[in-house]
């Protein structure tokens, strides 16, 4: 009778509310006890000092530039291949789809062992000859990025020209518009909330990406030293000052990150 | 013209089935049916919005199946309006024009006269978001005229609307037809906005056509059961014979019986009435004897919350339609004597 109660009507609903509030508070706690945790750890003057030394600002900008390059090639595939899959039917589209979801699913070290053992192959080393090389290289970064990325940035794309009406591609071209220009005058504009939504999650996803990238390009200091990998070789040598300053240095770009995100879903783009 | 010709399209569970149609230059063609039944779709084929591959579009007297949309000449208001949220209103308007280089002086002339047509000069630097449906619906408009299309082709334009804007933009459309006398091709499933709008309509149902021809053919003389259920199973009487019997009114005798009709000067051949302007009574009603008229109950059908009866009027089968529990109050029966009224006001004649 007691237990009834509590579970319905009004009472029902207080019981309710205090059990998903109380999840979701339990959650931030934990972050923010993380987050608390790594600033009350580090100090002052060693995080000032390991932040402007010149491993980690050559860290930053080897991971600032390698995560923009493999964004932007990534976005580049990902918008035809999201309209594609979005807007065209074909035999074995759900297969095709399922592919693309691979590289979400499975590990990132996986991904990076697949593409150095790519690399050992007839083809893959006739690239590392005669085109560029990618194994123990920066371009191996940009690559495992890549591989880790695209397939983020096609699910996020695809979501978001699923979400246009291509009744506004079709008024687009009985006002003259040939398919292509309809696209890029019509549904490519619609679709520039999500674009850029999902070129920040991607490039995010790309400076925070260690396994895949340390099993291809390796782990290097002033050569294929990311952010990720500075973290992996502080901790490995025992510097845990170092490590703490260099995580602050990631979760600060992820915050600038999300909170630019959340402006632009503010303005209509929802994920 | 337009020339629909065989146009037959499978989509899923849903068929189009042999398509034929011609719709005149200048008309307000208007294609009536319910949802579902493809009008969209005829709509969309003209267009070249859809493809396929048994029958043939003609426009103008050429062959455009093959066609891309862009190539065709069409003008289309599709039913939410696709106006393109990031453009202004006059942005949308000149979209068209500025994909065919049209010069600035000439664009900027376009936008005048449309606007002022349409009655939106006010709203020409207003983002579209923010529009009520009746500014919208005139932007759009004056986006697919911006580009002087041959025809204009309007999906359910009016069924987003309120009932008194409906009501004036069917006024304002018929209006704007008349100034541009532009070929339009305007769908809906609305039975009194086709009437007000259409100088021929079609009734589709099922992805077939059911019927064309002008809107008193079709209500007067419909070709089966689909097109009669469709504009509301009137009643139809054929007159044998007319008496005027001044102050505006006349009598005609319809098998049997003599209904009062309102006078205008020519013979009425047929005259129709709705199922629920037929009001009946066990006893005999109140008031004066006009369209009053005794009769037989002969057959008793429940129709959804009503009932529907028929009832033998001398040579005629009149269907009337009552409220499920005014029928039970009145407990009638098959074979009882009934009284009929045929509302006079909303009698329909056709001379």
């Amino acid at each position: 009778m007691k237990k009834s109660r509590v579970l319905k009507g009004i009472e029902g609903e207080k019981t309710f509310r205090a059990a998903t509030v109380g999840a979701l508070a339990l959650l931030v706690f934990f972050f923010a006890g993380i987050v608390v945790s790594l600033l009350t750890y580090a100090k002052p003057d060693i995080l000032g000092a390991t932040l402007f030394s010149r491993e980690i600002l050559f860290a930053i900008k080897l991971s600032v530039v390698t995560a923009t390059v493999a964004t932007t090639i990534s976005i580049i595939i990902a918008i035809p291949a999201a309209y594609a899959i979005s807007r065209t039917d074909f035999p074995g589209k759900n297969i095709v789809d399922t592919i693309l979801d691979l590289p979400i699913v499975i590990s990132p070290i996986a991904l990076g062992a697949a593409l150095l053992i790519f690399f050992n192959t007839a083809l893959g080393q006739g690239i590392e000859s005669h085109v560029t090389r990618f194994v123990f290289e920066v371009a191996g970064i940009i690559l495992a990025q890549f591989t880790v990325i695209c397939a983020l940035a096609v699910r996020l794309m695809k979501s978001t020209f699923d979400s246009i009406d291509p009744r506004y591609e079709q008024v687009g071209r009985t006002l003259g518009c040939s398919k292509m220009r309809a696209f890029f005058r019509v549904t490519l504009p619609l679709a520039k909330n999500g674009l850029v939504a999902a070129a920040i999650l991607t490039w995010a996803r790309a400076v925070g990406e260690f396994g895949a990238t340390v099993t291809l390009a390796g782990a290097t200091a002033f050569k294929t030293e990311t952010l990720p990998v500075a973290i992996f070789l502080s901790l490995a040598t025992a510097d845990v000052e170092k490590a703490v300053a260099v995580i602050i240095v990631l979760i600060a770009i992820s915050v600038v990150a999300l909170f630019t995100l959340r402006r632009i879903s503010g303005t209509g783009y929802r994920i | 013209m337009i020339e629909i010709r065989n146009l037959s399209l499978p989509l899923g569970d849903f068929s189009l089935k042999d398509i034929n149609l011609t719709i005149g230059d200048g008309e307000y063609f208007v294609i009536l049916g319910p949802t579902g039944a493809g009008k969209t779709v005829i709509v969309e084929c003209i267009a070249g919005l859809q493809r396929f591959k048994r029958g043939e579009i003609w426009i103008g007297g050429k062959n455009v199946t093959g066609m891309a949309p862009e190539e065709r000449g069409i003008g289309y208001v599709p039913q939410d309006y696709a106006l393109f949220p990031f453009l202004n209103v006059v942005e949308n308007i000149v979209f068209g024009l500025k994909e065919k280089r049209c010069p600035e002086k000439d664009m900027r002339e376009t936008v005048g006269k449309l606007s002022e047509l349409l009655g939106i000069s006010h709203l020409l630097n207003r983002g579209v978001t923010n529009l009520s449906g009746g500014e919208k619906q005139r932007v759009a408009l004056a986006r697919a005229l911006a580009t002087s299309p041959r025809i204009l082709l309007l999906d359910e334009p009016l069924s987003n609307l309120d009932i008194s804007t409906s009501k004036y933009l069917r006024l304002e459309l018929r209006r704007l037809h008349e100034v541009l006398g532009i070929t339009t091709v305007h769908i809906t499933h609305n039975l009194v906005e086709a009437e007000e709008m259409a100088d021929r309509i079609c009734i589709l149902s099922g992805g077939k056509v059911e019927q064309v021809g002008a809107l008193k053919d079709v209500f007067f003389s419909p070709r089966n059961d689909v097109v009669s259920d469709f504009v509301g199973k009137p009643n139809i009487l054929h007159c044998e014979t007319c008496n005027p019997l001044g102050h505006g009114l006349m009598e005609a005798s319809c098998g049997g019986i003599s209904v009062i009709l309102p006078y205008e000067g020519n013979d009425a051949k047929k005259i129709s009435i709705f199922p629920r302007y037929v009001f009946i009574y066990t006893g005999k009603p109140p008031g004066p004897e006009l369209n009053r008229f005794k009769g037989i109950v002969k057959s008793i059908q429940p129709f959804y919350s009503l009932v529907r009866l028929e009832v033998e009027v001398g040579e005629n089968l009149l269907l009337c339609e009552v409220r499920k529990e005014r029928f039970e109050d009145m407990d009638i029966k098959i074979g009882q004597e009934v009284f009929l009224i045929l509302k006079l006001t909303k009698l329909r004649v056709y001379h």
